[in-house]
């Protein structure tokens, strides 16, 4: 019973022990160097896209391992779109960021659409229909933008949205103690965050109690809190000790908030889980299949336009490159964060820690100075041991109840056919 | 019962009739708009040459999605390093000259390099069919570390990032002309491997259609089945000539129909290509009439790397030189090739013929737009609709059938 209980505890945490222990192991390498705030908030700026489309993939995969292969270019595509509106032309000032943000986000929705009718009610298998995205809104986005760089220099757009050296929230605490070298505001909200987590896990127990649901003891409950609100403490203290909160990890925060809402707590994320789960079973009980489809790759659409918003302040403007390889970052940190490829498990926290995983692996590997290309290799690996790890967890979950399938994928393009 | 009609010919080869309906108009249109020969001998080699890798990917493509729709995403970054490996032990670089090595000769190169690919297929199968890991992310994690490990793997042996100089003996297996004939403009070798093709395709069909009637099974009428050996040694009449007035047969065209030929028959003829179907199909049926899953889906895997290999070596060949960009985007242009070529997305459907249609479609639409002088941006859009269009048509053609 303890073995299984061991089990199902490396399970649970693998990757954030992984996080932990490949976090130590870059601190030896670079000599602390990757925990120097500067770092830290490089680590957040430079990874936001992979946290927002992240969030966007594990909606799709939810469904049933779909993904969506277009998300770079229509990244691309709607960065276009918002750097050209907001460029100086001929004299004649750009248009209003709120315009450009808002045609942005409106270009991924019709991205979205547009895929989500293909994939939901006509039934083209999602790969294709996103492979035809990744093509034909690379060269959409190409052509307005003529095949040139577009640069973006309005001021509040880039403060807004994490560009710059300005894209901090200000440090209105300073007055609490005004000789402190620290950020106050950031250590401050490092602080009320850590607090508001522990009250509400609190409360949160106590009421399950009430219900008579079961619960985790009290010294486990401590403990978890007390690590939990002890990184977010250290965390904002190392933000802190740079520039504050960076605004990007605002927009990061709301995404991933707004998202793990809709996926534990509302109707659409039950089902998207129900039809990743089985998606006959979730028809005959009378729930629209195609149109929670429709749904994850209209908001998958959405999320792009917005990770094109983050993307185009952070680079300060718009080529036609950007955005090659998005969609392959996206869903590594899916799966590193134990998404199923087959649908139907998967969380917010897995992406958080999968995408941050990558990030950190990537930034120790450069200030290593590892060469470029084995980062790309050494991504590579780490995506096919998470997934291994998964694997091999679930065959002796089973209990060596071998299910004498075939190779389960097979099976699936089977039963779909 | 099933009995022979027009309606239903037209019906399965709707693509190829597109493809000759879209190769008369982009050779009407370059020919009008930019006073280009579509038809010009150079200009049909080029045709052939550019896509040989889609070809030759295809039929590795076709026979991993046969097995349920399941994709190699791996294979443009495989090519890359294929040619980087390639390289490394074919040519004096600098890794070689830090080992204090000297290149190998060109049986010992291809050798590394088929073996290089063995054990990348042979680990791919293991993960895929025997560890369960999902096919493409087994295969995404290979697009990520062989882009890197070709690139590094160049980088370090190279000052421009590029291995190029390759020996003369390795890129005439790949590349070049067959017979290479000093007399006249024409290239005679040729036209008589031409016309001996020719001749083998209709004692074939005749031979095929022969044996239907003898033992009672429904065959084609006759005329029918002279009207389609008069088309296909058109096509073959037609190619031959065009490469006999550009200096002979290309070596490529022997690799792409070698290929073709094997993976043809395999697909059709023997139980094993039945098994990729059935697999495909239905797996669960499969393994209950005894058919080892596991090791169908391992040999499609094996099988797609020793194919990705053969398209490295023709590719680095055709361009001369083994480079960082080598293979970009591949696995979509194989995966479009299926697809268009009306290989179901859900594997147990498909033919090399199918495959080599839809690759001919794409190639053609590529080369007669940028003839005619549409941007590559457009090229693009154009491409994905064609994909996408190809895709609703089966859909939509499927659910017709069902609902009579």
């Amino acid at each position: 019973m303890s073995g299984s209980n061991a089990l199902k505890f490396l399970r649970k945490y693998m990757m954030i022990i992984a996080t932990v222990v490949v976090v130590f192991v870059f601190y030896f390498i670079t000599n602390g160097k990757n925990l120097y705030p500067n770092s830290i908030d490089a680590l957040i700026s430079q990874n936001a896209y992979v946290f927002i489309l992240g969030t966007g993939m594990l909606l799709c995969i939810l469904t049933g391992g779909n993904i969506d292969l277009s998300v770079g270019s229509v990244v691309c595509l709607a960065g276009g779109v918002g750097a050209i509106m907001m460029r100086m032309m001929k004299g004649i000032p750009g248009l209003a960021w709120p315009i450009a943000v808002i045609a942005m986000l409106a270009m991924g929705l019709l991205v979205g659409l547009w895929h989500g009718y293909w994939i939901a009610y006509v039934k083209v298998p999602p790969f294709i229909a996103t492979l035809v995205g990744m093509l034909a809104f690379r060269g959409l986005a190409n052509i307005i933008m003529k095949g040139e760089a577009v640069e973006v220099d309005n001021r509040a757009f880039l403060n807004i949205f994490g560009g710059g050296s300005d894209c901090y929230i200000p440090d209105f605490l300073k007055f609490l103690s005004p000789n402190s070298s620290l950020n106050v505001t950031c250590f401050a909200a490092g602080i009320a965050i850590a607090a508001g987590y522990a009250v509400f896990t609190f409360v949160n127990r106590s009421r399950l109690i009430k219900k008579g649901y079961k619960v985790d003891s009290f010294p486990v409950v401590i403990i978890k809190t007390l690590l939990i609100s002890a990184v977010v403490v250290w965390f904002s203290y190392k933000l802190a000790g740079y520039r504050g909160i960076p605004t990007a990890l605002i927009w990061i925060a709301l995404v991933l908030g707004v998202f793990a809402y809709i996926t534990t707590k509302t109707t659409l994320g039950r089902n998207l889980y129900a039809v990743g789960g089985n998606e006959k079973a979730t028809r005959l009980s009378g729930i629209d299949t195609r149109k929670v489809m429709f749904s994850a790759y209209t908001l998958m659409g959405v999320l792009s336009g917005f990770a094109s918003i983050v993307n185009i302040a952070r680079l300060q403007g718009s080529t036609p490159t950007y955005g090659v390889g998005y969609e392959m970052d996206a869903i590594a940190a899916c799966f590193i964060g134990g998404a199923s490829a087959y649908g139907g498990t998967g969380s917010i926290g897995g992406v958080i820690i999968g995408a941050a995983l990558m990030g950190i692996i990537n930034q120790g590997m450069s200030l290593a100075s590892t060469p470029v290309n084995y980062q790309k290799v050494v991504k590579g690996i780490v995506l096919i041991v998470a997934v291994l790890f998964d694997v091999i967890m679930q065959m002796k979950r089973k209990g060596g109840k071998k299910k004498a399938t075939s190779s389960s994928a097979a099976q699936k393009g089977g039963a779909n056919a | 019962m099933n009995g022979f009609s027009m309606k239903n010919v037209m019906k399965k080869n709707v693509m190829t009739i597109a493809l000759f309906a879209v190769y008369v108009l982009f050779v009407i249109l370059a020919g009008a708009i930019k006073g280009t020969n579509m038809l010009d001998p150079s200009v049909v080699t080029s045709l052939i040459e550019q896509n040989a890798y889609v070809f030759i990917l295809g039929a590795g493509m076709l026979m991993c999605m046969l097995t349920g729709g399941n994709i190699d995403l791996s294979v443009g970054s495989f090519v890359c390093f294929a040619g980087a490996v390639l390289g490394l032990f074919s040519v004096e670089n600098k890794i070689l000259n830090e080992w204090n090595a000297k290149p190998c000769s060109v049986p010992v190169v291809l050798l590394i390099v088929i073996g290089v690919g063995l054990a990348y297929g042979a680990l791919l199968g293991f993960l895929i069919a025997y560890v369960r890991i999902p096919p493409w992310i087994a295969t995404l994690a290979g697009y990520l570390a062989f882009r890197g490990l070709g690139t590094q793997v160049l980088t370090t042996a190279s000052t421009t990032n590029a291995i190029s100089n390759f020996p003369k003996p390795l890129l005439a297996i790949f590349s070049g002309k067959l017979f290479e004939s000093p007399w006249g403009q024409l290239n005679i070798p040729c036209l008589i491997l031409g016309i001996a093709g020719s001749a083998v395709v209709i004692f074939l069909s005749l031979k095929s259609r022969a044996t239907r009637v003898k033992k009672g099974y429904q065959a084609d009428p006759m005329w029918f089945v002279i009207v389609k050996c008069c088309l296909i040694v058109a096509i073959i009449m037609f190619l031959t000539v065009e490469f006999a007035l550009d200096g002979g047969l290309p070596v490529v065209v022997v690799w792409i129909l070698a290929v073709l030929i094997i993976y043809g028959i395999i697909t059709e003829k023997t139980t094993i290509g039945r098994h990729f179907m059935t697999v495909g199909g239905n797996a669960e049926a499969s393994r209950l009439s005894g058919i080892n899953n596991k090791r169908i889906m391992f040999v499609a895997y094996l099988n797609m790397s020793i194919l990705t290999v053969i398209a490295a070596l023709v590719v680095t060949a055709r361009t001369g030189a083994a480079n960082a960009f080598a293979g970009q985007e591949f696995e979509l242009d194989a995966i479009a090739a299926c697809i268009v070529g009306g290989v179901s997305a859900y594997g147990g459907a498909g033919t090399i013929v199918g495959m080599v249609v839809g690759a001919t479609l794409i190639g053609v639409i590529n080369q007669g737009m940028s003839l005619v002088g549409v941007d590559q941006d457009w090229i693009k859009i154009v491409k994905g609709l064609v994909l996408l269009g190809a895709v609703v048509f089966d859909i939509m053609s499927k659910k017709g059938n069902k609902k009579q």
